[in-house]
């Protein structure tokens, strides 16, 4: 019996280190792959630390993307997060007429391919000139952040008693101020993680990036870095501390909040 | 005396319901509703990306004729139905389910590498998807790739693959590269759902005389089905849809035999420069979408509510 149980550990133990394996190798690959010289990354037993790609891909405009990243990403976080929480209140606290037909249309613009907006939105940018704007970015990722925002917001709403905001409005609390002070606070970690979800959305978003920045000085970072692949040859060094640059905030953002994201997921959709 | 009152504070409440849902509502028009309301309308025109401004003739049908006429076309749907969507999504539900039963095993727990698998799953989840393509791309690279040092050396192939451009591996490799991005959200989700299983439950089956594995088909799935079947939807909306993991890996290549339905939409209209039958596409995309999602909502709220 002790025997099985030690070759039922050894088992575990490898199927573990194989997963941990197939989890981490690209990212080891993309950290220590920004720090070697395009010759050290082809060649097989060299190996020469470098700062080299990360002052390539500043030299070439990374700056200027990561600054268009953060403005356009942070204010359409910003919006989308305060306009989900009104919307996502009043959908889980009050009945009222076309609720159902209301909320069902709200939700599912998840379901709604981007692509398609593609096309009107280029027109309708071209003739108010919001292409090559931060507005028009900001606006379009605020809409396609709304819908998965408002869905995970009511799961978290579901955890909030309802009697708490009941209790403070018959307290004389106005319904926003019930809103304010009583229900917020009480479910911060779960707005913190829809901001996180929307910002992660939008800091990865790259078609509709491709479509509407077509200047230079205005692009985002995921076109900066497909920038670096070209037709006949890639500059695979710059790739990867590009690749570096745009994970890092992604990964910083991930770890102090997972739990919260792991919860909010189905939490939603279970109560309608 | 209080009727009056009453009704002023039931205005007042419609008043408040109105102005919180306002801004969601006017910008989800603007940018979902009109959008798909121009586009049904493009899809009945010759709209063409080089005479914009003189807008497209009425042409009635003819770019969905066109388009549910080709053969092309039920090629891409094929890709985007089997090979983008259904197998990724259930090679992500098996695999996502095999390590969420790995992460809660005692045996993982005793070795103390629980918290370790957890972090780990936050690499790949936290890696955006235009960096996930991006570096498997320099993975699978035929001359520098770490994939093909490994088979060369373990003697598993004569020659390095470049498993991008052959049309042998290039279905399996986008599939890789999707599950290796999005397999930490299916894996735990699914621990999160195995952790609120009863303990009682399995102990009571287990005390009858069950093995682990009629435990966990008749105890543990019966219970995590409402899970499954929700992550199965969220998963399917967004890699049905998905235009970067295929565009950004092989721009719908080798030839456009990983062409799927979001890349059509693209190529139609920004390389063909035909926005009228683009739009066609993307009509199809959306309704196809629409009802699967009314389905689902249909069939999962009958179940959870049983």
């Amino acid at each position: 019996m002790r025997l099985r149980a030690r070759i039922g550990d050894g088992a575990i133990l490898l199927t573990a280190a194989a997963t941990l394996g197939f989890l981490l190798y690209p990212a080891v690959v993309v950290f220590s792959g920004s720090m070697q010289t395009n010759e050290t990354l082809f060649a097989r037993n060299r190996f020469d630390l470098t700062w080299d790609n990360y002052r390539h891909i500043f030299d070439a405009g990374f700056g200027t993307y990561l600054s268009n990243s953060l403005a356009i990403c942070l204010a359409a976080t910003l919006a989308a997060t305060v306009v989900s929480v009104m919307a996502a209140y009043v959908f889980s606290r009050r009945r009222f007429r076309w609720r159902r037909v209301l909320l069902t249309a709200v939700v599912a613009g998840q379901w709604f391919p981007w692509i398609v907006l593609v096309t009107p939105l280029f027109i309708l940018f071209a003739r108010t000139g919001l292409t090559n704007s931060y507005s028009g970015m900001i606006l379009c990722y605020t809409a396609i952040s709304i819908p998965f925002s408002v869905y995970l917001l009511l799961g978290y709403l579901e955890t909030v008693p309802r009697e708490l905001d009941e209790a403070a409005m018959v307290d004389g609390c106005t319904p926003l101020g019930a809103l304010w002070h009583v229900v917020l606070p009480v479910m911060l970690p779960g707005v913190v993680a829809t901001a996180t979800y929307a910002f992660l959305l939008c800091w990865t978003e790259y078609l509709l990036a491709l479509a509407f920045l077509t200047q230079p000085a205005m692009k985002t970072l995921p076109l900066g870095l497909y920038q670096f692949f070209g037709e006949d040859t890639t500059d695979w060094g710059a790739v990867m501390a590009g690749s570096a640059v745009t994970t890092l905030p992604a990964l910083l953002l991930f770890l102090p909040l997972q739990r919260w994201l792991v919860s909010g997921l189905t939490a939603g959709s279970v109560k309608q | 005396m209080m009727a009056p009152a009453r009704r002023r504070t039931a205005r007042a409440d419609q008043v408040f319901v109105t102005l919180m849902l306002a801004p969601s509502l006017l910008i989800l028009a603007a940018f979902y509703l009109y959008p798909m309301a121009s586009n049904v309308w493009f899809s009945l025109t010759d709209l063409s990306l080089m005479k914009l401004r003189q807008g497209g003739a009425y042409i009635g049908l003819a770019n969905y004729a066109d388009a549910l006429g080709g053969a092309d076309f039920w090629r891409v749907v094929w890709n985007t139905a089997f090979w983008l969507t259904a197998v990724s999504v259930v090679v992500r539900l098996v695999l996502g389910m095999a390590l969420a039963l790995l992460l809660n095993s005692a045996a993982l727990l005793r070795l103390r590498l629980r918290t370790l698998m957890r972090l780990a799953l936050l690499v790949p989840w936290a890696t955006p998807p235009i960096v996930a393509v991006a570096v498997w791309r320099w993975l699978l690279h035929p001359q520098a790739g770490g994939i093909n040092r490994a088979l060369l050396w373990l003697g598993l192939t004569r020659h390095p693959i470049a498993f991008l451009a052959d049309t042998a591996t290039v279905w399996p490799a986008i599939v890789l590269i999707m599950v290796w991005n999005t397999v930490p959200v299916a894996t735990l989700t699914l621990l999160a759902a195995l952790q609120s299983v009863p303990r009682e439950l399995s102990e009571a089956a287990a005390l009858d005389g069950a093995g682990s594995v009629r435990i966990f088909r008749h105890v543990t799935l019966p219970h995590i089905m409402p899970t499954i079947m929700i992550l199965a939807m969220l998963m399917t909306f967004w890699t049905f849809n998905n235009f970067v993991y295929v565009w950004l890996a092989t721009g719908a290549g080798p030839g456009r035999y990983t062409d799927v339905l979001a890349t059509e939409v693209y190529l139609r209209g920004f390389v063909d420069f035909n926005l009228g039958s683009s739009a066609a596409i993307g009509v199809i995309m959306a309704v196809a979408m629409g009802t699967f999602g009314l389905l689902y909502v249909r069939v999962l709220g009958r179940r959870v509510a049983s």
